[in-house]
């Protein structure tokens, strides 16, 4: 066998090598321009932003933000990138890396989930100073938004977030179900026993379930646990803030509550009110009103509901849209304040936007903070009712003329309504809750035993505060 | 003999290039990380070898190590079983347009990424609305509550996980036995073995190199399971789906201890490198090259 | 050979029930999500579903399209797999092939850190990496997917197992002959490997395409997003998507890559082996 190969002319070998030089150049060609978005040099100021939503949404944005970038500095650009994901850990755990990797943006929309972690960790700024610099002009924001978002993004006393959107934890429920169990609308201040009544009149209907509810912090069964005067941690208040009620909300009354941000105290996991809701959940489950939660995102939840096979279940104005999404037509469904056990106690979710401590154009980056906090920034950012929004002026039936419910200013009045109205308990150390949280709830419907679980929790939590 | 050492050397180099500077340096570095407290934002402390000791003591993560082993085995061996018993019957199929329509329908369920098998067996897998259940209501059988019992979780898990891998064993398999000589196997035929003893005597020696490396590599990547749990457990119901990874990822990212994250990684290497030794000994005496 | 005996021939067709049965559950979730994307998602949850639908819901294709840029998540993912999959065979069936056919010193040694690269999760060096892909400047650019696994220990490994399994004599007889080390390299053992070097091409293939979290840490600007990365854009944020929607991405991701592998796979699955040992 003749291996070596013929003579004269261009050698296998020679092609070889130089076949491979080529491929070797140009591969480098094409990873050198792959890699040129990042190689161009910017000497002028570029602000990011991220935000945790529909990354379509971008462009729309910088688009109509960008020329307020271009007034206050002629030089300066403006990057938004919107991450997508099923909760907010995957859009934490890039934002770290970022931060890691010493390329943080410079402005984050962060939910309360994170706020506490961004101030108690000094990533973020505190907005004091510009806020107190600009309330002429910030003025007209705080009279549209509730004071109790504002002080949602607070802590210790300071403004690290101007808000955006809310969330308040509601009942939804299926008007068809509701109709064909022959059950009218709740009333505004129904009780636990009332709820108990509706779940099993709509149990009797075949294949559905008459509650449902997935595993997580917002939502869940924490609204259970706060209508029963429990919950995860110590509520506590800071001190402070009167720099930001007085200067915002002069002479207004409804402020007279409001303090400098919650402060989460001690563990309270096992507590009896907290145990006693768990284990409502569990009873519901063992009674057939509701079956077994979901870990994973409100997908399916919303899928089932839209497919009319859950009578009730905790939503917030961010389901107005993903009915609608899922093909809901708007009077198929409904919404109501949450029942009362030991009180009628609602919790909600705030989401703002908070600068970088890293950041190196602060100035321009409040610049555009505050653009995104305008009214006609709304839509351009969560359009669809994607959520609810923080501004009262926004919520009209213009609004939810497409997607319904009918009821649609349960969503707002539920912060003015009440006035016990709390945050979800989410302090600096947030996801090692959240997780804490997860895994003992999963296990306690798994096992039956409440009280055992949330032991387990509780020793969770005290370890992860400590930290 | 040194022409042939340069050559040898010159072969490997662009690999070896990619993977120490990639892989390699990174595993150091969290070597390295793993001796300091990190949480991602302030800059590292020292801490010796504090994490290890927390480790040493901490249940939850050896609980991790029992419970991805646990779930390792089952996979890796569910995984050989079937994929070696499909490529044969697919390689025995006479009709070119049988084994090309075969082949292809076992390899789609890895095109599908993990997070999109996720989300469809999240549905099909529910307990009372899923479409497994109603078939196997049908049967007879009450619903099965896949993802919210303990045993369920991790049957579902086992279950998905080898639905999904069983691609990657099978398409190697097919290589190994179409590298088979034929005029081996010939000579098989006219002794007048049977088809099972051809398997045992003649095929299975054969491919014995592939079957390790599918047994390795299996392994490795199932000790490392992360996706299914992430997505359709969370680790739960309790502790019992947290595979080591899962706590890995939550440790560093979530609970921002990125240092004792580094910690466990490091003992998943040594788990590893140890599971892989053990494999390879025992290849000795069962794997044939040529 | 053909089952002449009647046992034999039961044989077969057990094997072939063995097959269906397989091909079945193999398909089953795919052809549930083929078939639900094609309904609303009020009749996800029916049952019996209805798994040829009769009122198939083709906007759910159109609202994928129109609701992320599809396209070019794909011309990515098509760069991004295609450089990787050209890449990792060709460096790692050199190395392979070092690794199993030439005495160099180290050899063992070096081989065992190819391996035990592969033992540390992804979690846990991801951040020293994406440091190092930044300070390359390949941060936020396809390159930063695609150099760092233009090499692989797992496809080393692979094709070294393969090169083991071949016999060596023909290597000698050639060197014997008077040919160099690359000549027998390319003359003699490359072309044997060509069902390896399919296989391994093919899994590759399906590992890189459907890839998902290296994009998601190491990509922010959604030009260069790669398909799997993109398609959660479809699950709409906090879940609110459509999941009819959602499972039309789903399908419309696998298409290209089914149509691609079951043209390709006669061609190089089966490879050009017969005659190659004599």
């Amino acid at each position: 066998m003749r291996l070596v190969s013929g003579s004269g002319g261009l050698s296998r070998r020679t092609l070889l090598k130089a076949g491979s030089a080529a491929a070797g150049m140009g591969a480098l060609g094409v990873l050198g321009g792959l890699a040129r978005p990042a190689l161009a040099s910017s000497v002028a100021a570029t602000i990011t932003f991220a935000y945790f939503g529909d990354p379509k949404q971008a462009t729309s944005m910088r688009e109509s933000l960008l020329p307020l970038v271009k007034k206050v500095d002629q030089n300066a650009d403006l990057k938004v990138v919107g991450y997508n994901g099923t909760d907010w850990n995957d859009f934490f755990a890039k934002i770290l890396t970022q931060i890691a990797a010493g390329a943080p943006p410079d402005i984050v929309g962060v939910a309360t989930e994170g706020v506490q972690l961004m101030a108690g960790k000094d990533l973020a700024i505190p907005l004091d100073d510009y806020v107190k610099r600009d309330i002429a002009e910030l003025k007209e924001m705080f009279d549209d938004v509730d004071p109790i978002l504002i002080e949602g993004l607070m802590y210790d006393g300071h403004l690290f977030e101007m808000p955006v959107n809310f969330n308040a934890g509601n009942m939804f429920y299926s008007t068809k179900l509701f109709k064909q169990a022959g059950l009218d609308r709740p009333a505004d201040n129904w009780t636990m026993d009332d709820f108990h009544g509706y779940a099993k009149k709509i149990a009797a209907l075949p294949d559905v379930n008459a509650f449902d509810w997935i595993v997580r912090l917002w939502g869940s069964w924490t609204s259970f646990m706060y209508a029963n005067g429990g919950n995860l941690l110590e509520e506590q208040r800071f001190d402070g803030g009167s720099w930001l009620w007085d200067a915002a909300y002069p002479g207004n009354a409804a402020v007279k509550s409001r303090k400098g941000g919650w402060k989460w105290g001690a563990p309270t996991a096992n507590s009896a009110p907290t145990v006693e809701a768990l284990q409502l959940m569990i009873d519901l489950r063992k009674e057939g009103l509701a079956p077994s939660p979901d870990v994973g995102g409100g997908g399916t939840l919303q899928g089932l509901f839209a497919s009319n096979r859950i009578g009730m279940t905790i939503g917030g104005g961010f389901w107005a849209g993903g009915l609608h999404n899922a093909g809901m037509t708007p009077n198929s469904f409904d919404v109501q304040y949450f029942p009362k056990w030991k009180e009628q106690k609602h919790l909600f979710g705030v989401v703002g936007n908070a600068i970088l401590k890293s950041s190196k154009n602060q100035d321009l980056a409040w610049e555009v903070v505050k653009q995104l906090s305008a009214a006609d920034a709304f839509d351009l950012q969560f359009p669809g009712n994607a959520t609810t929004p923080v501004r009262r002026s926004l919520m009209t039936p213009e609004r939810y003329k497409t997607t319904g419910p009918e009821h649609w200013n349960v969503f707002y009045d539920t912060l003015t309504k009440f006035e016990n109205t709390t945050p979800i308990p989410a302090p600096p150390y947030y996801n090692a809750l959240a997780n804490a949280l997860n895994r003992r709830t999963t296990e306690a419907i798994a096992s039956g035993d409440a009280k055992a679980a949330l032991d387990g929790l509780q020793k969770d939590l005290e370890a992860a505060a400590k930290v | 003999m040194r022409g042939e050492a340069l050559f040898g050397y010159a072969m490997i180099l662009p690999a070896l290039l990619i993977v120490m500077l990639f892989t390699a340096g990174p595993i150091l570095a969290s070597i390295g990380l793993s001796l300091y407290q990190w949480d991602v934002i302030s800059p590292p402390s020292f801490a010796g070898l504090s994490n290890y000791e927390q480790l040493a003591a901490d249940q939850t993560v050896l609980h991790s190590f029992v419970v991805t082993f646990g779930l390792a085995i089952s996979i890796v061996v569910l995984e050989i079983a079937i994929g070696l018993g499909l490529a044969l019957l697919v390689q025995q199929r006479r009709s070119n347009l049988a084994r090309g329509t075969f082949r292809t329908i076992f390899y789609l369920p890895l095109l599908a990424s993990a997070s999109s098998v996720a989300i469809v067996m999240g549905y099909i897998f529910d307990q009372k609305f899923g479409v497994l259940n109603y078939y196997l209501g049908l049967l007879g059988i009450p619903n099965i509550p896949w993802l919210t019992s303990d045993l369920g979780a991790t049957t579902t898990i086992v279950i998905i996980a080898v639905w999904q891998q069983l691609g990657f064993a099978f398409v190697l398999f097919i290589a190994a036995l179409s590298s088979v000589p034929k005029d081996v196997l010939e000579a098989a035929q006219i002794d007048g073995a049977s088809p099972v003893r051809t398997f045992f005597a003649v095929k299975l020696p054969m491919i014995s190199p592939t079957v390790l490396f599918v047994s390795v590599v299996g392994m490795i990547g199932a000790m490392q399971l992360f996706d299914q749990p992430y997505v359709m457990t969370k680790g739960g119901p309790g502790y019992t789906t947290t595979t080591t990874v899962l706590l890995i990822y939550q440790t560093a990212f979530q609970n921002l201890q990125f240092g004792y994250g580094s910690a466990i990684s490091v003992v998943l290497l040594l788990a590893l490198i140890a599971l892989t030794a053990m494999q390879f000994l025992g290849a000795r005496k069962l794997v044939f090259y040529q | 050979m053909r089952a002449k005996t009647f046992p034999a021939r039961i044989g077969r067709t057990l094997g072939l029930v063995a097959l269906v049965v397989a091909a079945i559950v193999a398909l089953a979730p795919l052809v549930w999500t083929l078939s639900t994307s094609l309904r609303t998602p009020a009749e996800a949850f029916t049952n019996p579903p209805a798994w040829i639908p009769l009122k198939p819901e083709w906007s759910n294709y159109g609202a994928v399209f129109e609701q992320i840029p599809l396209f070019s998540f794909f011309v990515n993912s098509v760069i991004v797999t295609g450089l990787i999959v050209a890449g990792q065979t060709i460096t790692c069936m050199m190395s392979g092939y070092a690794f199993a056919m030439i005495r160099f010193p180290g050899r063992g040694k070096i081989f065992m850190l190819f391996l035990a690269t592969m033992m540390v999760p992804l979690q846990a060096t991801m951040i020293p990496v994406f440091v190092l892909i930044k300070w390359m400047g390949l941060a936020n650019s396809l390159g930063a997917l695609i150099v760092p696994a233009l090499g692989g220990a797992f496809g080393t490994f692979l094709m070294r197992q393969y090169f083991m399994q071949m016999p060596r004599e023909l290597g000698e007889a050639a060197r014997i002959d008077g040919a160099s080390p690359l000549q027998v390299f390319w003359f003699v053992y490359a072309r044997m490997a060509v069902p390896p070097a399919a296989a391994l091409a093919t899994l590759n293939f399906s590992g890189f395409w459907s890839e998902f979290y290296r994009p998601l840490i190491f990509l922010s600007d959604q030009s260069t997003y790669t398909l799997p990365l993109g398609l959660v854009g479809l699950q709409g944020n906090l879940g609110t998507g459509s999941i009819s929607v959602v499972l039309a991405g789903v399908v419309v991701a696998l298409v290209p890559s089914v149509l691609l592998f079951a043209f390709a796979q006669r061609y190089f699955i089966e490879g050009i082996t017969t005659g190659s040992f004599r």
